[in-house]
């Protein structure tokens, strides 16, 4: 790292790919990394990736669904496991002391308290909890890798790892887990090797481990369009009437009362327009890459979604971009459609909307396709976004000795472990109220969900405590939507640009005339000309063709 | 003031820069604190700049951020983006110049005709009132009572009459925008008037009523020029300030009238340079904006000299 790190420099060296996809047996495509020379084959990753042992400690009450390669529901828990297992036998630690910095958006809590003190004697070792701001988090972190003082283990979500140059940090200042963890080598830590492959791979640079995930998942997508079904319902309209983006428009001009106050819709771009056959950002055409800037379906669905919020079927607020209380207006059966992330619908978001009104309930449609016809294709993300990794300081033993707390605190839901973890002590932190862990005031002031899972955690679940129909809900439709997910181009490689690309890369200038589009202020004819912008002197065509030749020809698309 | 003015030239420079600091050292000891805050948060940011003539990357630092020179900005004076967010700033200045300067002027002229010190304090009390909401909380208002689901539109409705969501035209845009800020801001401008119409010697006004002058040559003849030199001042600064139009109000409405009406300098620095890790880039905008700003302050305040009144000091 130094003064030689400049922008040609970059330009040959980072091509830094980790990438492989398993699809039935068959592996293919991985990379090289920054700190390597470029080219390292397949079969390095390959070999490096843990093996995968699904935990059969506890059984769920309602099973995972798989659909494609690599792609299945979360499983469900109706009710809390009762007499939790314990899944790891003694203490995991051997008296280390260690700093560790994770994201918190929410209240810190109080450093040295109750239930720091309880996990370090679970774990026995003394982990010095540094919880940062996650509002100011990617900025706060390039100051700390700048002076090369990262603590000993510290998360960093994916979505920077633009900003915080993790392919660049991997190797120099993290650690390279790949001699602890590859294939049956994980077997020593069960609960980490019940973790899927293709988590592990979302934290893999060059052909090494590197990453720990937290919440990894096969279930990965953006969200999908969500309505009132409570409201539907009692009008009389089901959600399977609803096959085709010419549906889903009458729907709005049947449902939008503007005199009493209600709009059809909220915002729904974001997780809609793969209805018209529009990819994540990439597609592989005739062996070539092509971004989906460059595909006429974007423009079809900028069209719809044009149309839509010029025949004022949106509500006005939405328009006028304030998302922050996108939620209040759903509740409020002030919209009744809405796009929906997928991790909000749980139990907080029912009780939020049965405050509102007691009939209150989520549903999402089923995907479908613009036209009605053909099979839907809904592309998942990275099956792991927070990851956490162990400063490349450490010593192998030190290393040992923190898989082993990663082993503890990724115990899977419902055990001894996992209640500890997220509940803290019982009778201290919560109480048992018909059989769900609910909170004291001690353990409302220092239990946060966003301290030690996001070290490591579990492969990701759906549990409502005491919000049943979420529960059911939710994994009724991941069940029945399973079978739409696909692996987008690209899947779980990390691909770290050079930086004179970054910007063409945000399409700043793109994603502002389409965000303007979808809100009818601007034609898609406009969008169209920003884009033919983007692509001469934005630097857009140099980045499809610098992806085409650096990754897709290189290392494959990973699907 | 007065004696200082009287004392002969000569004099002053006979003092030595020891003997001067003895003189003046409760007073240059009492800026301190103000001259320790201007160097912290002023000057001390200004090392940044260098990283205009950079491709900086926050993970080496900036000393080790590979020169560039002026790259950056060939790069600027290329986007047609820049170009646009330029013109959207000077356009909203000049309209604000227009439309907002006047208004504080006016406001306090009619306050201090106020005869009654209790009704003044409570009209003074509510014009200030909004200066103290966030630009959040004002937009919130203005959004309620102004978009398209709210209060006047929805009454509209009601009276199957034709709408019109003035939150969302970005043809308006600049209406929109200056009505915020004289609703937000006018009541807090006036107190700078005030005071210069307080320092008005009252025996001006009661000598020329007795010489039969009314009240408009009282406010023509008297008032105007006596607050002359106030307003010189704050033109100045406005001016000054003509690239500064603000940043929240933009931010914040950004998406519901679209970039391309909403964008100013300030904003474009933010989106383009640090959203996008571009920092580099958002500097050297930022730089453009700084040195384009010092020319304008500089030229208006000499304009004021110009025209004989005192401007930022006296020439």
């Amino acid at each position: 790292m130094g003064i030689e790190l400049n922008r040609r420099r970059f330009l040959s060296v980072t091509a830094s790919v980790a990438g492989l996809a398993a699809t039935g047996g068959l592996l293919s495509a991985c990379g090289g990394g920054a700190q390597q020379k470029t080219g390292a084959n397949s079969d390095a990753l390959r070999s490096a990736l843990p093996s995968y042992v699904p935990s059969t400690s506890i059984k769920p009450d309602i099973a995972s669904v798989a659909g494609g390669p690599d792609v299945l529901t979360d499983p469900g828990f109706l009710t809390y496991p009762s007499n939790p297992v314990t899944t790891v036998s003694g203490v995991p630690g051997k008296g280390g002391k260690y700093t560790t910095v994770t994201p918190l958006w929410g209240t810190i809590p109080p450093a040295d308290n109750s239930f720091y003190q309880a996990m370090n004697e679970a774990l026995g070792v003394t982990l010095e909890m540094k919880p940062a701001d996650g509002n100011n988090y990617a900025t706060i972190i390039p100051t700390m890798t700048a002076a090369k003082r990262l603590p000993d283990w510290i998360q960093l979500p994916s979505w920077w790892n633009a900003n915080f140059n993790v392919g660049e940090l991997a190797g120099s200042q993290l650690a390279d887990l790949t001699p602890y963890l590859s294939g049956d080598k994980v077997k020593k830590y069960p609960n980490l090797a019940a973790i899927p492959t293709g988590a592990w791979q979302a934290g893999a640079w060059g052909d090494k481990i590197y990453g720990i995930p937290s919440f990894s998942s096969g279930f990965v997508i953006s969200g999908g369009t969500s309505f009132r079904r409570d409201v539907l319902e009692a009008r009389g309209i089901s959600s399977d009437q609803v096959k085709s983006a010419a549906d889903l428009m009458n729907l709005g001009k049947e449902l939008t009362d503007a005199k009493a106050g209600v709009w059809a819709f909220d915002d729904v771009w974001t997780y809609l327009f793969p209805a018209w056959g529009v990819p994540l950002k990439w597609t592989v055409k005739d062996d070539k890459l092509v971004h989906k800037y460059d595909m006429p379906e974007l423009l079809d669905a900028l069209e719809w979604h044009y149309q839509l919020a010029t025949a004022g079927y949106v509500h006005p607020d939405a328009l006028a971009g304030n998302n922050a209380d996108g939620n209040v207006r759903f509740y409020s059966g002030k919209v009744l459609i809405a796009g929906g992330g997928s991790g909000g619908w749980n139990a907080s978001d029912h009780q939020s909307g049965t405050a509102a009104n007691p009939n209150f309930r989520r549903d999402s449609f089923d995907f479908f396709t613009a036209d009605g016809k053909g099979e839907p294709r809904i592309e998942v993300g990275s099956s792991a976004r927070i990851l956490s990794y162990l400063n490349s300081n450490l010593k192998p033993e030190q290393i040992e000795e923190l898989l082993a707390v990663a082993d503890y605190l990724a115990a899977p839901y419902g055990s001894a472990e996992y209640t500890l973890i997220n509940f803290g002590i019982e009778g201290v932190h919560h109480t048992m109220a018909n059989g769900v862990p609910t909170a004291t005031e001690e353990g409302k002031k220092n239990v946060q969900p966003q301290t030690f899972p996001f070290l490591a955690s579990p492969p990701s679940v759906i549990s409502n405590p005491g919000s049943d129909v979420v529960t059911k809900d939710y994994t009724a439709w991941q069940a029945a939507n399973v079978k739409h997910l696909k692996k987008p181009v690209f899947w779980n490689m990390n691909i770290s640009l050079p930086r004179s690309m970054a910007t063409a890369d945000a399409a700043q200038a793109v994603e502002d005339a389409i965000k303007d589009c979808y809100h009818g202020k601007k034609k898609v004819s406009e969008v169209k000309e920003a884009i033919n912008t983007w692509k001469s002197s934005g630097g857009g065509d140099k980045l499809v063709q610098w992806t085409d030749e650096n990754v897709l020809q290189k290392y494959g698309t990973g699907q | 003031m007065s004696s200082v003015d009287t004392e002969p030239p000569a004099r002053k420079n006979k003092l030595t820069l020891r003997a001067r600091l003895r003189r003046d050292r409760s007073l240059l000891l009492m800026t301190v604190p103000a001259v320790a805050l201007l160097l912290v948060f002023n000057y001390v940011p200004l090392f940044g700049l260098l990283t205009a003539f950079q491709d900086y990357n926050p993970l080496v630092g900036v000393w080790n951020s590979e020169w560039v020179g002026f790259d950056q900005f060939t790069t600027l004076f290329g986007d047609s983006l820049f170009w646009g967010s330029l013109t959207n700033t000077l356009y909203l200045s000049f309209v604000q110049l227009i439309l907002f300067f006047p208004i504080p002027i006016a406001l306090a002229l009619l306050l201090n005709s106020v005869l009654s010190e209790r009704l003044r304090n409570l009209i003074q009390s509510i014009a200030y009132l909004p200066h103290f909401f966030s630009w959040v909380l004002a937009i919130t208002i203005f959004q309620q009572m102004f978009g398209g689901a709210g209060l006047v539109n929805q009454f509209l409705r009601s009276k199957d009459m034709s709408t019109w969501d003035v939150m969302t035209d970005p043809d308006t845009f600049v209406l929109l925008i200056t009505s915020q800020a004289i609703w937000k801001e006018a009541g807090w401008s006036i107190i700078v008037f005030l005071a210069a119409l307080a320092a008005i010697n009252t025996d001006l006004y009661e000598s020329s009523a007795v010489d039969g002058a009314g009240r408009w040559r009282r406010l023509w003849h008297i008032t105007l020029p006596g607050m002359m030199g106030v307003i010189m001042l704050m033109l100045v600064l406005r001016l000054g300030n003509a690239l500064t139009v603000g940043f929240e109000q933009f931010l914040i409405q950004r998406e519901a009238v679209g970039h391309e009406a909403a964008d100013v300098l300030d904003t474009f620095s933010f989106y383009y340079g640090i959203a996008t890790n571009n920092y580099s880039y958002g500097a050297a905008a930022g730089l453009f904006k700084s040195v384009i700003s010092l020319l304008l302050i500089w030229s208006a305040n000499k304009l004021a000299h110009a025209f004989g009144e005192d401007g930022l000091y006296r020439s």
